[in-house]
């Protein structure tokens, strides 16, 4: 788990966040890739982050979280090392994903709420994520994964190192 | 993944697939690669002609849209008021339509053919700015997108003098961060903006007023794709395989129990059963047919008995359905209809922007109510309400056509076509307090998920 302390998150990254925004008409449409840049950096959004994020583009912090609030990938709380994100729509459901989310919680030692007991594994169910053919399916931090079987479970988890 | 293989049929003797051939799975065709079999070649046909005859080749080639309205491209590109500038080009890349996973293989495997596309189109709408809008989930299709707009940067095919034409035309990679309105195009265009992705009310339609309030066209990926393959290839080459209005080739995702799901490259000339028992290879373990979504989760369900319906926008409409984003989810009978409307009821819920009333209210109770009656605790009555609110067609019920956008509609169609397809089964569910299906296997092949005592768990959807 990997926790904030201190303001200044995107302090090595204004350059790159300056080229960004002249990429678009309007600085604000730099917003979500910008707040993508403090995810990638901290596995969520703090709220002192928001702030700061709000600072560079030019609106409130109140804005910000507004957007942060509707999205639901940004994560508002710290999640785990591995973030496991399992699709549990239609396609996926009458494949399998339930059994393959019960199965995936008690390999990865996720006993209870949303992180495994040892701070590795975080798990969220997804709504489609496109791989609809491959079902079920799942995401592990930016990688995809189809046609889950508890054989191919085992594997994916092995590799979180 | 890659798009599979077709079987010698003979009704595809003559159609050639050109979206994705020969492409190793997990494998992205290089500038150099594509620039080896012809790649790009549809920028230089575009840049000698004006751009009103490109449009008249879209429009003379019957292309409609591909992301699920099907509205004539062509005709969409004119609408763009004369004169009018700048004006900006939009793709929508968010691809989050249950079923839907045709995009993704497009963008990751051959970005290329999509960034072709969207130098022609903007040729032909005499734009200089393009943005492709791609979901937050697809982490890879950004960065293969991303590094094959650097490469062609670096080539001068993007840029200020698109292949030394003097033209330019930029493309910027924007990601969403999860939320399936977003492919709504007005929702889009807002995300894009940097605000929640709350639709607009149309009119104004973004070819007038869109992103910056300046003119905008927003369009699928699969659909600027063609693009580039019928300025290539040419208009009566994609009219070659047609049902009444349905022109040229389509990405068909196959999901569920089939016993080969997969992306498929397809005129839209053949039947659901052509597609079910010979693309497809049946179902698995044989087992019996119970319905197909034939166009996406929002789509009217379709039965066995209408399998000899063509795959096509027209042939799905005389079944009262829609080939909508060409996600085709096929379920044996071993699913129990109740419990996925009860999924699809969670899905609108949960998706639904909140803004408008009938849709956000609408989805919450349409979903409780299908939930309580897969539970076994459906009362009397609760199939009449489910009936006043998702109504019996266009501009019923207490959704349709009194919300913002779209979603509203979907999240109440599935509910009327379930009721219409399976209405006994679901007064057995709350004659009996339960489930037949219970106890049923949903998966049946050994290295699966199995559980022969399978409880249905409406895991999904508590918030
Ligand atoms: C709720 C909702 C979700 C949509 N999602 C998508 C999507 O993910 N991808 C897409 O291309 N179109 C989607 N659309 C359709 C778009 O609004 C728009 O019609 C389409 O992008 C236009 O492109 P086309 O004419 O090339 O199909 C959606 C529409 C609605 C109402
Ligand atoms: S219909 Fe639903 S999704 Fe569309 S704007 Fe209204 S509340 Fe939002
Ligand atoms: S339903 Fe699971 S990926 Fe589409």
């Amino acid at each position: 788990m990997r926790e904030s302390n201190a303001v200044g998150y995107l302090d090595d990254k204004h350059e790159e966040i300056e080229a960004l925004c002249a990429k678009y008409p309007s600085r604000r449409s730099a917003l979500l890739p910008v707040l993508w840049m403090v995810q990638n950096k901290l596995g969520w959004v703090p709220q002192d982050a928001m702030k700061e994020v709000g600072d560079i583009i030019g609106v409130t912090a109140a804005e910000v979280y507004e957007v942060v609030s509707f999205y639901t990938m940004f994560q508002q709380k710290p999640t785990g090392k591995y973030h496991l994100g399992v699709c549990h729509t239609l396609a996926c459901a009458i494949c399998g994903a339930f059994e393959a989310i019960d199965y995936i919680k008690e390999k990865a030692g996720i006993n209870h709420g949303r992180i495994s007991d040892d701070g590795r594994f975080s798990i969220e169910e997804l709504e489609c994520i496109g791989a609809c053919a491959e079902a079920p399916a799942m995401l592990v931090g930016e990688t995809l994964h189809g046609n889950l079987t508890p054989a191919s479970i085992d594997k994916i988890l092995a590799s979180c190192k | 993944m890659t798009v599979s293989t077709l079987p010698d049929l003979p009704a595809l003797a003559e159609f050639e697939r050109v979206f994705l051939p020969n492409i190793e799975e997990d494998k992205t065709e290089t500038l150099e690669e594509y620039l080896k079999v012809g790649g790009y070649e549809a920028v230089k046909i575009a840049l000698a002609k004006k751009p009103e005859e490109i449009t008249e080749i879209i429009k003379d080639s019957g292309l409609r849209g591909r992301g699920g309205a099907g509205f004539p491209t062509g005709m969409k590109w004119s609408f763009l008021p004369k004169g009018a500038h700048p004006r900006y080009l939009t793709i929508n890349a968010d691809e989050s339509e249950p079923g839907t996973c045709k995009d993704r293989p497009l963008m990751e495997q051959r970005p290329h053919t999509l960034i072709e596309g969207i130098i022609c189109s903007c040729i032909a709408i005499e734009s200089e700015k393009a943005f492709i809008y791609i979901r937050g989930e697809y982490y890879k299709s950004a960065k293969v997108m991303q590094d094959a707009v650097d490469e062609a940067y670096a080539a001068g095919i993007l840029g200020d003098n698109v292949m030394g034409s003097g033209k330019r035309v930029d493309v910027v990679v924007h990601r969403g961060a999860g939320a399936y309105i977003c492919g709504e195009e007005t929702a889009l265009l807002t995300s894009l903006e940097g605000y929640r992705g709350y639709p607009k009310l149309k009119p104004p339609f973004p070819a007038i007023k869109g992103l910056y309030d300046k003119p905008t066209i927003i369009n699928n990926v699969e659909t600027i794709v063609s693009v580039g393959w019928i300025l290539k290839k040419g208009a009566d080459w994609f009219k070659k395989f047609t049902h009444e209005r349905s022109t040229g080739q389509r990405l068909l995702c196959v999901s569920g129990h089939v016993k080969k799901p997969g992306v498929y490259e397809l005129p839209m000339t053949l039947t659901l059963r052509e597609i079910i028992y010979d693309v497809c290879g049946g179902m698995r373990n044989d087992h019996d047919l119970k319905f197909i979504i034939p166009g996406g989760s929002s789509v009217p369900w379709v039965l066995p008995e209408h399998l000899d319906a063509t795959w096509s926008m027209e042939g799905l409409a005389a079944v009262g359905s829609s080939l909508g984003s060409a996600g085709m989810m096929v379920m044996d009978h071993t699913v129990c209809p109740v419990w996925a409307l009860a999924n699809l009821s969670a899905f609108y819920r949960h998706e639904s922007c909140g803004q408008c009333t009938p849709c956000r209210e609408g989805s919450a109770w349409l979903q409780k109510i299908v939930m309580r009656i897969e539970r076994g605790e459906g009362e009397e009555g609760d199939l009449e309400t489910l009936r006043a609110i998702a109504g019996t067609g266009p501009n019923t019920g207490m959704i349709c056509g009194k919300s913002i956008c779209a979603l509203g509609d979907a999240a109440a169609w599935p509910v009327s076509s379930a009721l219409n397809c399976f209405w006994d089964d679901f007064e057995e569910h709350i004659k009996t307090k339960g489930c037949k299906y219970k106890n049923k296997r949903y998966w049946m092949q050994d290295d699966r998920f199995v559980n022969e005592t399978y409880e249905h768990k409406p895991s999904w959807g508590h918030h």
